[in-house]
């Protein structure tokens, strides 16, 4: 009850709807299981799956690694976006600097953050500082450039209004820099934030023995047994429903405090 | 971005810039291959011993290109192509029956924003499971991972054409074929091409990611291999490799939009 009331913008045929298209899934995925047609010890039946999900909540285990993908993520972002933001605003003011370091930044951004994992395992090894060093690099580049965008869309007359008006160069970026900009920023963070779950996630698939959902999945598959099967599903589900809640929350708060500004508006 | 100025001060202008370009990269260049040389890592080879090891990697056979480059380099950005172009398709003409029916999208809304939610990774388990470890499985987890992407921002682009747009297409009684192609697609092409642009983003890191998991070739196998056996001038002659992959790609993206979009950049200019 709650929910369709909190979410104001949701119609009721468009609730039914949605239930039927997730309910009407969840049959497919049952009945191609159950009668045979898709091997069950390959795709269990979806009931199987998501019991196994709640279940798994039960295992202290399951319970860490989830916590641990929680938190690289959240370190992470905080990370990225202390980096990132003031980075923005430096080089979004001073052109020179922003014109320098532009050819190095193109080089440097397209590098896949995965292709940095061997060599960061090597140098740090399989830990939480390794996956910050990848996830921090993956992240920084959406919110650096949004910020950028955003100090170079700022109003130049109200800048030079509020230093006629004797506002120091700190305070104008404080006062006015930060705050137009800051739809922008948000707009960063969104993006970076779902590369980050994203490249959190895959570092722990890849570099065994560090803690996370990640870890879970590749250490369940490699059991290779019809219930770990399951398990990896059911831990691939848990990584949506974080996911999800993650966009969620990111989600609320753009439009509870950057709903006046347009860009924040639909899309990516 | 036209600068009406002198022709002197325009071509002043573009030294200017390519000064600003190249100078902060040779100097950055320069600083990495003086360092490594007075104080030799085995972690950090020189940049100049990298480039020339990635040519010889690619190029130093007998033929023009090694059997590596073909192996290697070019499965990865065969494979990372066709699941791109697989799942640019799908979720082009997925996004666009989203956009253009209200039934379908709030059917299918709660599914699609499950399973983007899903870091796509985290599937490449499931891939190999239910497809085994072949070159096609590799192609449609590509092609799921990117399809995301593209679906999302068509949805949203197809969604927000103006009502009028459509109507007039209904009231002229244009052929819904050609309405699709004519007034559909070009009206949300802004929107889909900020799609492709970090679907092609994705395309590669999930190529990559696909083939340090499980692979018998690849640039990221090769990657992988290469730290594996300690072999740190090979791991970053990859590693160069896959930033030259990600700098070209960029480039013909900018290259594609910059054509298809013009009338785009033109029409909103005149604003």
């Amino acid at each position: 009850m709650t929910t369709t009331t909190s979410l104001p913008k949701v119609r009721s045929t468009a609730l039914w709807r949605g239930i039927a298209g997730v309910v009407g899934l969840a049959l497919i995925l049952e009945f191609a299981s159950r009668s045979g047609i898709v091997n069950p010890a390959f795709l269990p039946p979806f009931s199987a799956v998501l019991t196994k999900a709640v279940l798994l909540w039960g295992d202290p285990v399951f319970r860490e690694d989830v916590l641990a993908t929680l938190l690289s993520y959240v370190y992470g972002m905080l990370i990225a976006i202390v980096v990132a933001v003031p980075l923005g605003i430096f080089l979004g003011l001073f052109r020179p600097a922003y014109r320098a370091s532009r050819a190095v930044v193109e080089l440097v951004r397209p590098i896949p953050p995965v292709a940095l994992v061997p060599l960061v395992l090597l140098l740090l090894g399989a830990g939480l500082e390794m996956k910050l060093v990848i996830v921090v690099f993956a992240a920084v580049w959406p919110i650096m450039f949004n910020t950028l965008y955003g100090v170079h869309d700022v109003d130049p007359y109200t800048k030079e209004m509020a230093r006629s008006f004797g506002v120091t160069r700190l305070g104008v970026v404080r006062r006015i820099v930060l705050p137009a900009a800051a739809p922008f920023i948000m707009t960063g963070i969104r993006i970076a934030s779902s590369i980050t779950l994203i490249v959190v996630v895959t570092v722990e698939l890849i570099a065994g023995g560090s803690q996370g959902i990640g870890s879970f999945i590749s250490r369940e598959r490699a059991y290779g047994d019809a219930e770990s099967y399951l398990a990896v599903l059911a831990a691939t589900v848990t990584a949506g429903l974080l996911g999800l809640v993650i966009n969620l929350v990111i989600g609320w708060v753009e439009r509870r405090f950057f709903g006046w500004d347009s860009t924040t508006r639909g899309g990516i | 971005m036209i600068i009406r100025t002198e022709p002197r001060r325009r071509g002043r202008n573009a030294l200017v810039s390519l000064a600003y370009f190249v100078v902060p990269l040779v100097v950055l260049v320069a600083l990495w291959q003086l360092v490594t040389i007075y104080n030799p890592s085995p972690f950090f080879p020189p940049p100049i011993a990298i480039a020339q090891n990635l040519g010889f990697l690619l190029f130093g056979g007998s033929a023009v290109f090694t059997p590596v480059f073909y192996e290697d380099f070019l499965s990865t950005v065969g494979r990372m192509l066709l699941g791109y172009a697989i799942g640019a398709v799908w979720g082009v003409v997925i996004g666009t029956a989203m956009g253009l029916s209200r039934g379908a999208r709030e059917t299918v809304t709660p599914i699609v924003e499950f399973l983007r939610s899903i870091p796509a990774t985290a599937t490449l388990p499931l891939f190999i499971i239910l497809l085994g470890g072949g070159d096609d499985m590799r192609v449609v987890f590509i092609a799921y991972g990117v399809s995301w992407f593209v679906l999302i921002n068509t949805a949203s682009g197809v969604g927000s054409i103006h009502k009028t747009m459509l109507d007039l297409g209904q009231v002229f009684r244009v052929h819904p074929v050609r309405r699709l192609f004519s007034i559909v697609l070009p009206a949300a092409s802004p929107k889909i091409f900020a799609g492709l642009r970090i679907a092609s983003t994705a395309a590669l890191l999930l190529a990559i990611v696909s083939e340090f998991i499980l692979a018998s070739n690849g640039i990221g196998f090769q990657l992988i291999q290469a730290q594996g056996r300690f072999q740190l001038l090979n791991m970053w002659s990859w590693m160069l490799a896959l930033a030259i992959l990600g700098l070209i790609i960029n480039f013909l993206l900018d290259f594609i939009e910059g054509r298809v979009l013009a009338w785009h950049r033109l029409s909103r200019a005149k604003i």
